[in-house]
């Protein structure tokens, strides 16, 4: 069986890899958006947002556990909303641009740990990481910053949730299973 | 499939849509957002993309425009009505600049192009070729995945971790199989490589996306109409 070894440069098997993995991912978003559009049609939009947000996230720190890599949340975060765009998406340019700041969240939680750990505390980091910085971004993207306090705050749990559920909790059994096959070292 | 047709060039229409999508973000502008919108519709017409799957892709994103729009008049604060078009229409904005590249270009020309005057990565251009040249198989795997758990009396959710394992070793085996096969083919990573197309871009077109985001930036954050 093939194996993958870790360095720093991006080899061409290190970018197929991520781009299976993300149309991959392009399959399984298109399966949430269903979930998705039956609540975002109403008001309740920003808890769908929110409720969701994990499973988009994921792609990021899945790539970075698997790479290890400074710079993997990102471009693997940033590949899967490409192939998005590029499939079936109804965000259009805001796909990209949320892709890259959710990778960037993703990225700053391992670079907590001067990308040494991409375990539990590096995971926990990252999820915390996303968390802050796309609420950030969508106080001004999504206009979250017209909400009032209470509903923020609500808003802001649910997320840490969702994040911390996919792009964490998920994200960790996921890296386990893998360990125990021994393929990537 | 018919090839698509873009007048201007894709990875400069590239850049055009992200140095205003960026922005768009910031903007608080019904009227820009609009302007964005008619001036994309005209970009599509002019391209004669398919009237058919764009009025589908617009009526998609219908349900995301409403929602947004709905949940400032319910939880908005302020001026409930102006917050609410501003980000009803913003999802148009997004998704109409998104279709002026997605729906004039095909995934290889667009590559090519970022390859050629954004200077992306040649293993990046060709890797993400690569796989999505596996598209169709890559859907039927998921599909086969799902198969095989159903013989064996399960069935995988995608909140469990065996779903994405199986994901990862399809990944990890076809990659590395496309990679061998690639470079016993003569691809070398960080080579320079002959270009065998050439993909046209006069310097005006550089000119014009100049242009437009500046002026974009320029009515969105200093004149800052309704």
């Amino acid at each position: 069986m093939q194996t993958v070894k870790n360095n720093k440069r991006w080899s061409l098997r290190d970018v197929i890899f991520l781009a299976i993995i993300a149309i991959f991912f392009g399959i399984i978003y298109q399966l949430w958006s269903y979930a998705y559009y039956a609540l975002a049609a109403t008001p309740l939009k920003p808890y769908a947002n929110d409720l969701t947000l994990g499973v988009w996230i994921m792609a990021g720190p899945l790539a970075g556990v698997l790479l290890r890599k400074v710079g993997a949340s990102v471009v693997g975060e940033m590949l899967a909303s490409a192939v998005e765009m590029l499939l079936f998406s109804s965000w259009g340019a805001s796909t990209l641009l949320s892709g890259f700041i959710q990778g960037i969240g993703n990225e700053l939680g391992f670079a907590c740990t001067g990308y040494r750990n991409w375990s539990k505390t590096g995971l926990t980091f990252s999820a915390i990481g996303a968390t802050i910085v796309t609420f950030i971004w969508d106080l001004f993207q999504s206009g979250y910053s017209q909400y009032s306090l209470g509903l923020l705050i609500t808003l802001f749990i649910i997320r840490l949730i969702s994040i911390g559920f996919f792009a964490g909790v998920l994200v960790y059994w996921i890296q386990q299973l893998t360990a125990k096959t021994g393929l990537i070292k | 499939m018919p090839k698509k047709k873009h007048l201007l060039n894709t990875a400069v229409m590239t850049v055009i849509m992200l140095g205003i999508g960026l922005p768009l973000s910031f903007s608080l502008s019904v009227k820009l957002n609009l302007l964005i919108c008619l001036l994309a519709i005209f970009y599509l017409i002019a391209c004669r993309v398919s009237f058919k799957t764009a009025i589908i892709v617009l009526l998609v994103a219908f349900p995301l425009a409403l929602g947004s729009w709905w949940s400032f008049l319910v939880f908005g604060t302020g001026d409930r009505w102006h917050t609410a078009w501003i980000y009803g229409t913003r999802v148009y904005a997004y998704l109409l600049l998104g279709m002026t590249v997605t729906m004039t270009t095909s995934v290889k020309e667009l590559l090519f192009s970022l390859e050629e005057h954004l200077h992306l990565s040649a293993t990046f251009v060709y890797g993400l070729l690569a796989a999505f040249n596996l598209l169709g198989r890559i859907k039927q795997e998921y599909r086969q995945i799902q198969y095989s758990a159903l013989i064996r009396g399960q069935v995988y959710h995608l909140w469990q971790p065996g779903l994405y394992l199986r994901i990862i070793l399809t990944a990890l085996n076809w990659s590395g199989d496309l990679a061998e096969a690639m470079t016993s083919q003569g691809f070398s990573e960080g080579e320079p490589r002959t270009q065998m197309q050439h993909d046209p871009l006069p310097v005006w077109q550089w000119g014009l996306a100049v242009i437009l985001i500046l002026s974009y930036c320029w009515a969105a954050f200093i004149i800052r109409p309704w």
